[in-house]
C-alpha cells in the first residue's frame, strides 16, 4: 500500500512527460505551417494538452485547485478564442501565410536548438531532492516560451503573431503548472481574464489593421521611422 | 554443419521466403485499400503478383547509349535490398543476418541501392531520368540524417546498433515507448518512412508526370525482368522500412527464435502490425495531397529537427 | 473603505461616461470623477503620512508612502488632463481631425470612447499602486495596455494603427516576460510556510521573508521583471514603441502615458528590486538597473539631436527620463532613493504640461514637423509659447526649476557610491539630449517665423496649462511639508525601511 502513491506518482509523471512532448511537437509543427487556419487548431489542440496535463497533475499530485485552471484553459483558450479568431479569419479572408524572414527549414531547427536552451535553462531549476514533477514539463514550457518568441519574429502576419504571442502564454501556463502547481486562484483568474481580452482587442486591432492596410502584413506597417 | 550453422541457415532461407513473398502482397494491400477509400473497386490484393509474373515473360527494350549501369542496377538494387531486409528482426528478436554495424549496415546496403538507381536513370540518358534523379538525390539527402537520427537515438537506449540488441532491448519495457525520444524518434522514423518509400505527400506512386514523379521517372526506361527486378526491389524495401519501424518501437509479439509454434505467432503478430501500418498510410496518403517538391524540404525539416530532440532527450530527461 | 471608493470612482466615471447620451455629460461626468479621485488621492496621502500604510481586505489592498506618492501623482494628471480633454476634443471635432461626418453619431461614439477607456486606464493604473499581490499588480499593468491600445488608434488614421500595433504586440511580449518574472518569484517563496495561500504571492509578506528567498531564482526574476515592466517604461532596448504611441495618441492620452503610465511601471519596478536586493544584496540588481538606465539615456542622444517631430522629440525625452530614473534606482543609497522620488514628482509635473503646450501648438498648427512651424510659436501664441519654453528649460535641468534639485542629488549619488563612470556618462548623455532638445523646441517657439494668425481663445486648454505652469514653477521653490514628507517617506521605503 505504501507503494501505491509512488507508483502512482510514476505513471502520472510519466503521462504528463507524453503530453509534454506531444505539447512540444505541436508549437514545432506551428513553426512549419503555413494555413492560417491550421494554425490555430494547432493552437486548440496545444491548449487541449496543457488542460489536460493540469488535470493530471491535479489528480495525481493532490492539488484541487488545479482543475479550475484545467476548466479556464479549455474553456478560454480551446474554445472561445481559437472560435473567435476562425471568425476572423472567415470574415477577412485570410488564408495562407507569405514566406517568413528566415525560411522554414531553418526555422524548424531553429526551434530544435532553441529547445535544447529551454532544457539548459530548465536543468538549473532541477532539484532531485524534490518530490513532485520532474524538469521535462519546465523545459518544454520553456521552450514554448522561447519558440513563441522566435515565431513572433519571424512571421509576417499580423494573425501569425497574435497566436505565437499567445502560445508563449500557454508556455507559461505549463511553467506555472509544473513549478508552484500553478499561482493562487486569483491570480489564474486574472491571468485567464487578461488572455481573454487581449485576444479579443488584438483580433479587433488585426481587423481593422486588414481593413486599412488591405492586407495583414506587418512588414508593411513602416511609415512611422525615427 | 554445426547445428548452429544449420539454424543459421534455415532462419535466412525462411526470411528470405518471407521477404520475397510477403513485398507484393502488402503492395497489393496497400492499393487496395487505398481504391476502396476513394470509393473505387480498384485491383484485388494479388494484382502486383499477376504483373511480376507478366513482366518477367517479356522482352526488354535497352538505351542504345545505356552502359554497364544499366544492366548492373537491377540485380544490384535487388540483392542489396533482400541483403538488408535479412539483417532486420521480423518475426524473431534475432536477426538472421548480423553484418559488421547493424542498423547502420541495413541504411548503407538501402543507400547503395538507391546510389545504382540513381546512376542508371542518368546513364539511359534520357531527360526524365536525370530529373528523377536529382529529384531523388535531394530528397535522400535531407531523409538519411533524420533517419540516422532516429535510429541512433534507439540504438543509444538499447546499448548497441545491432538489431537483435535493439529488438531484444524493446521487448523487455512495455511503457518505454511513452518515453519523449521514443516519441520523438518513432515520429522522425514515419516522416522518413514516407520520404523513402515515395509515398504521397513526398511522391506520389501512381503517377507518370513529368512535373510530379521522382522514384517512377529514375526507372521509365526499364522494362521486362529488369522492370520486375526493381519493382520487386521497391516493394522489398518498402516491407523492410514498414518492418524497421514496426519492430523497434512495438516489439509485441516478437518470438525469440524461428522454431515452433512460436514462429507461426510470430508471423500473425507481424502481418497484423503491418495490416495496422498500411491502413495508416493509405489514411495519410488519402487525406493529404502531394507537396510541391521545395515544400518537401520543409517537412524533411521537421524530420531532422524531431530526429535530434529525439537523440538529445536521451541525455536531458 | 478608503481605497475600494479610490478604484470605484473611476469605474463609475467609466460606466457613466459609457451610457451617457450627450457629449457635455460625459465632459462633465469625467471632470467630475477625476476632481473626485484627486479629493480621495489625497485624503489618502493624508492617512498615510499619518499612520505609515493602509492596508485594507487581510493585505490585500495595500498603500505605503510610495503607493501614495504615485496616486497621488496620477490623480493629479488625470485631473489636469481631463480639463484639458475637454478643450482639445471640442477643438478636434471643429477642425475635422475625428473624420467627417454629418450627422454626428459616429463622433459621438468616438468621443464615448475616449471618456469611457480614460477612467479605465486610470483605474487599472490606480489598482496598481494599491495591490498588494504581485499578479494582482501584473493583471492591472494589462490591463492598462488593453485599455490605452484604443486610445492610441483614436483618430484611426493609418499611422494611429501601426502606432497601436506596435504598442500592442512590444508591450504583450513584455508583459508576458513579467508574467515570467511573477512566476519565478513565487517559485523562490513557494517552499516557505503557508505559500500557497493567496499571501504567498503578496508583496509584504515577500518583502519581509526577502532573505529567505531562493536566490538563483530572484536574480532570473528581477531580470525578466526588468525585462518586462522596463518594456512598459520605456526603457532601451524595449523603447521602439513609444514614439510612435506617443506622436498617434490624442495629446492628452499621450500625457497620461508618459507620466503616469510611466510612473506606475517604475512602481512595479521599484517593488522588485526592494525584493532584490534584501533577497541578493544590492549590487546585482543595481548594475542591471545602470546598465538599462544608461543604456536609455544613450540611446535617446541621437534621436533628440536629429529629430524632426516634435511629438517624437518628447517620446524620445521620455525614455531618457525613464532611464535617469533607473539609473537613480541603481545607484542607490539615501541620496539615490530621494533623487528618484523627487524625479518621479518632478518629471510628472514638468512632462504632462510639454505634452499639453505641444498639444495647443499641433492643434494650432495642424502639424507635428518643426520645419512647418519654424519660430511662429510666439507670436500665434504667447501664453504657450513662454510655458513651453519654461517647462523645456525646467526639464531639462535648468536651474533654479526643481529637476535641477533632483538631478543633482541623482549625480551626488552617483558619486557618493563610487560609480563614477556612471556619473560621467549621466552628465554626457543629459548635455546631450539637453542640447537636442533646447535647440529644437528653442527654435520652434522663437525666431523669425511666417506670418500666422493669433490663436483664439481657448479656455479649457489654457486654463490647465496655466495651472500646471504655476504648479511648476511653485514647486521649483518651494515643497509643501506634507508632499516632501511624503516623498521622503517614499524614498525610504525604497531603501527598504
Amino acid at each position: 500500500m505504501l507503494m501505491m502513491p509512488f507508483i502512482n506518482l510514476q505513471l502520472g509523471d510519466r503521462i504528463v512527460t507524453l503530453m509534454a512532448a506531444l505539447v512540444l511537437v505541436l508549437q514545432i509543427a506551428m513553426v512549419s505551417q503555413r494555413w492560417i487556419v491550421i494554425h490555430i487548431r494547432i493552437f486548440a489542440a496545444q491548449s487541449l494538452f496543457l488542460a489536460m496535463i493540469a488535470a493530471t497533475i491535479a489528480w495525481f499530485n493532490h492539488a484541487p485547485h488545479l482543475y479550475v485552471a484545467a476548466a479556464l484553459t479549455l474553456v478560454v483558450k480551446v474554445i472561445l478564442v481559437p472560435i473567435l479568431f476562425e471568425r476572423l479569419v472567415k470574415r477577412m479572408e485570410i488564408h495562407e501565410e507569405i514566406e517568413p524572414i528566415v525560411n522554414v527549414p531553418l526555422s524548424v531547427v531553429i526551434a530544435g536548438g532553441l529547445t535544447l536552451v529551454g532544457y539548459v535553462v530548465a536543468a538549473s531549476f532541477y532539484r532531485p531532492d524534490e518530490p513532485g514533477l520532474g524538469h521535462n514539463a519546465l523545459a518544454v514550457a520553456i521552450s514554448l516560451f522561447l519558440i513563441g518568441f522566435f515565431t513572433m519574429i519571424n512571421r509576417r502576419k499580423a494573425l501569425t503573431q497574435v497566436l505565437a504571442l499567445l502560445s508563449l502564454e500557454n508556455g507559461l501556463f505549463l511553467a506555472a503548472i509544473s513549478l508552484t502547481y500553478g499561482m493562487p486562484l486569483i491570480v489564474e483568474l486574472g491571468v485567464f481574464f487578461d488572455v481573454l481580452v487581449a485576444a479579443m482587442v488584438l483580433g479587433i486591432l488585426v481587423y481593422r489593421i486588414r481593413e486599412t492596410f488591405e492586407s495583414v502584413d506587418v512588414s508593411r506597417l513602416r511609415r512611422l521611422r525615427g | 554443419m554445426t547445428e548452429r550453422m544449420m539454424t543459421r541457415l534455415i532462419e535466412n532461407a525462411a526470411q528470405l521466403f518471407l521477404l520475397l513473398v510477403l513485398a507484393p502482397l502488402v503492395t497489393g494491400v496497400i492499393r487496395a485499400l487505398k481504391a476502396r477509400l476513394q470509393t473505387r473497386r480498384g485491383p484485388g490484393i494479388l494484382q502486383p503478383y499477376r504483373d511480376l509474373r507478366k513482366l518477367f515473360r517479356k522482352g526488354m527494350v535497352i538505351p542504345e547509349t545505356a552502359s554497364w549501369i544499366f544492366a548492373a542496377t537491377p540485380w544490384v538494387v535487388f540483392f542489396s535490398t533482400l541483403l538488408a531486409g535479412l539483417m532486420i528482426p521480423m518475426v524473431a528478436a534475432e536477426a538472421p543476418l548480423g553484418l559488421f554495424g547493424g542498423v547502420l549496415a541495413v541504411i548503407y546496403l538501402l543507400g547503395l541501392g538507391r546510389f545504382f538507381l540513381a546512376l542508371s536513370g542518368l546513364d539511359s540518358g534520357s531527360s526524365f531520368g536525370g530529373l528523377g534523379s536529382s529529384r531523388e538525390m535531394t530528397i535522400s539527402a535531407l531523409a538519411e540524417p533524420a533517419m540516422m537520427l532516429a535510429i541512433f537515438t534507439v540504438a543509444i537506449g538499447a546499448g548497441s546498433t545491432g538489431l537483435t540488441e535493439i529488438a531484444g532491448a524493446a521487448i523487455g519495457q512495455n511503457w518505454r515507448f511513452l518515453a519523449p525520444a521514443q516519441m520523438f524518434a518513432f515520429a522522425a522514423l514515419a516522416l522518413v518512412l514516407i520520404a523513402e518509400t515515395g509515398r504521397i505527400p513526398v511522391d506520389n506512386p501512381d503517377t507518370h508526370l513529368e512535373l510530379t514523379m521522382i522514384h517512377e521517372a529514375m526507372i521509365l526506361e526499364y522494362s521486362g525482368p529488369y522492370l520486375a527486378l526493381l519493382e520487386w526491389a521497391v516493394s522489398i524495401k518498402q516491407l523492410v522500412l514498414m518492418t524497421l519501424l514496426i519492430n523497434c518501437f512495438w516489439p509485441i509479439g516478437l518470438q525469440p527464435t524461428w522454431f515452433g509454434f512460436g514462429a507461426l505467432q510470430g508471423i500473425g503478430w507481424l502481418l497484423a502490425k503491418l495490416l495496422f501500418l498500411s491502413c495508416a498510410i493509405v489514411l495519410l496518403e488519402t487525406v493529404n495531397a502531394k507537396m510541391r517538391l521545395f515544400r518537401v524540404p520543409e517537412l524533411l525539416a521537421v524530420a531532422f529537427t524531431l530526429g535530434s530532440l529525439a537523440l538529445v532527450s536521451t541525455f536531458l530527461f | 473603505m478608503l481605497l475600494v471608493a479610490l478604484l470605484l470612482v473611476p469605474l463609475a466615471t467609466a460606466a457613466a461616461a459609457f451610457f451617457a447620451r450627450r457629449r457635455a455629460a460625459m465632459e462633465a461626468v469625467n471632470l467630475a470623477g477625476f476632481a473626485a479621485v484627486f479629493v480621495v488621492a489625497g485624503v489618502l496621502a493624508v492617512r498615510v503620512l499619518a499612520n505609515g500604510t493602509v492596508s485594507l481586505g487581510n493585505g490585500f489592498f495595500y498603500a505605503d508612502a510610495l503607493s501614495a506618492l504615485v496616486i497621488l501623482l496620477t490623480a493629479s494628471v488625470a485631473l489636469v488632463c481631463s480639463t484639458y480633454s475637454i478643450g482639445y476634443l471640442r477643438d478636434d471635432q471643429q477642425s475635422g481631425a475625428l473624420g467627417d461626418d454629418a450627422s454626428g453619431m459616429e463622433q459621438i461614439a468616438q468621443f464615448r470612447m475616449y471618456y469611457t477607456l480614460t477612467p479605465l486606464f486610470v483605474f487599472s493604473m490606480l489598482f496598481m499602486a494599491v495591490a498588494n499581490n504581485l499578479g494582482v499588480m501584473w493583471a492591472a499593468m494589462e490591463v492598462t495596455t488593453l485599455a490605452s491600445i484604443f486610445l492610441v488608434t483614436f483618430y484611426g488614421k493609418v499611422t494611429s494603427l501601426e502606432a497601436a500595433w506596435k504598442y500592442a504586440i512590444i508591450g504583450g511580449v513584455g508583459l508576458s516576460m513579467a508574467l515570467f518574472g511573477t512566476l519565478v518569484a513565487y517559485y523562490a517563496g513557494h517552499r516557505l510556510a503557508g505559500s500557497e495561500a493567496l499571501s504567498g504571492l503578496n508583496w509584504s509578506v515577500l518583502a519581509q521573508r526577502a532573505a529567505q528567498l531562493d536566490k538563483t531564482s530572484m536574480r532570473l526574476a528581477f531580470v525578466l521583471i526588468l525585462l518586462g515592466y522596463g518594456t512598459k517604461a520605456g526603457l532601451a532596448p524595449m523603447h521602439t514603441w513609444k514614439p510612435d504611441a506617443y506622436s498617434e495618441a490624442p495629446v492628452p492620452s499621450a500625457a497620461l502615458l508618459s507620466t503616469a503610465l510611466l510612473n506606475c511601471a517604475l512602481y512595479g519596478l521599484i517593488r522588485f528590486y526592494i525584493l532584490a536586493s534584501r533577497c541578493l544584496g544590492a549590487e546585482y540588481p543595481s548594475r542591471l538597473l545602470l546598465l538599462f538606465g544608461l543604456l536609455s539615456m544613450g540611446v535617446s542622444v541621437p534621436f533628440v539631436l536629429v529629430q524632426k517631430n516634435y511629438r517624437r522629440l518628447l517620446a524620445y525625452h521620455t525614455i531618457d527620463h525613464a532611464g535617469i530614473m533607473a539609473t537613480a534606482l541603481g545607484l542607490g543609497g539615501p541620496l539615490g532613493w530621494l533623487g528618484l522620488m523627487l524625479h518621479m514628482t518632478f518629471h510628472t509635473i514638468a512632462k504632462s504640461l510639454l505634452f499639453l503646450c505641444a498639444g495647443n501648438v499641433s492643434q494650432h498648427f495642424r502639424t507635428d514637423l518643426f520645419s512647418r512651424i519654424k519660430g511662429s510659436v510666439i507670436r500665434a501664441m504667447p501664453l504657450t509659447g513662454v510655458v513651453f519654453l519654461m517647462a523645456m528649460l525646467a526639464i531639462i535641468g535648468m536651474p533654479p526649476f526643481s529637476l535641477f534639485q533632483s538631478e543633482f542629488l541623482i549625480l551626488r549619488a552617483a558619486f557618493a557610491g563610487g560609480h563614477v563612470l556612471a556619473g560621467v556618462l549621466f552628465v554626457l548623455f543629459s548635455t546631450g539630449v539637453f542640447t537636442g532638445a533646447l535647440l529644437h523646441v528653442g527654435g520652434m517657439i522663437l525666431g523669425p517665423g511666417g506670418d500666422t494668425a493669433v490663436a483664439a481663445r481657448r479656455p479649457w486648454r489654457d486654463g490647465s496649462v496655466l495651472a500646471l505652469a504655476a504648479a511648476l514653477v511653485v514647486i521649483g521653490f518651494w515643497i509643501p511639508a506634507p508632499l516632501f514628507e511624503l516623498i521622503r517617506g517614499a524614498a525610504r521605503v525604497v531603501g527598504g525601511q
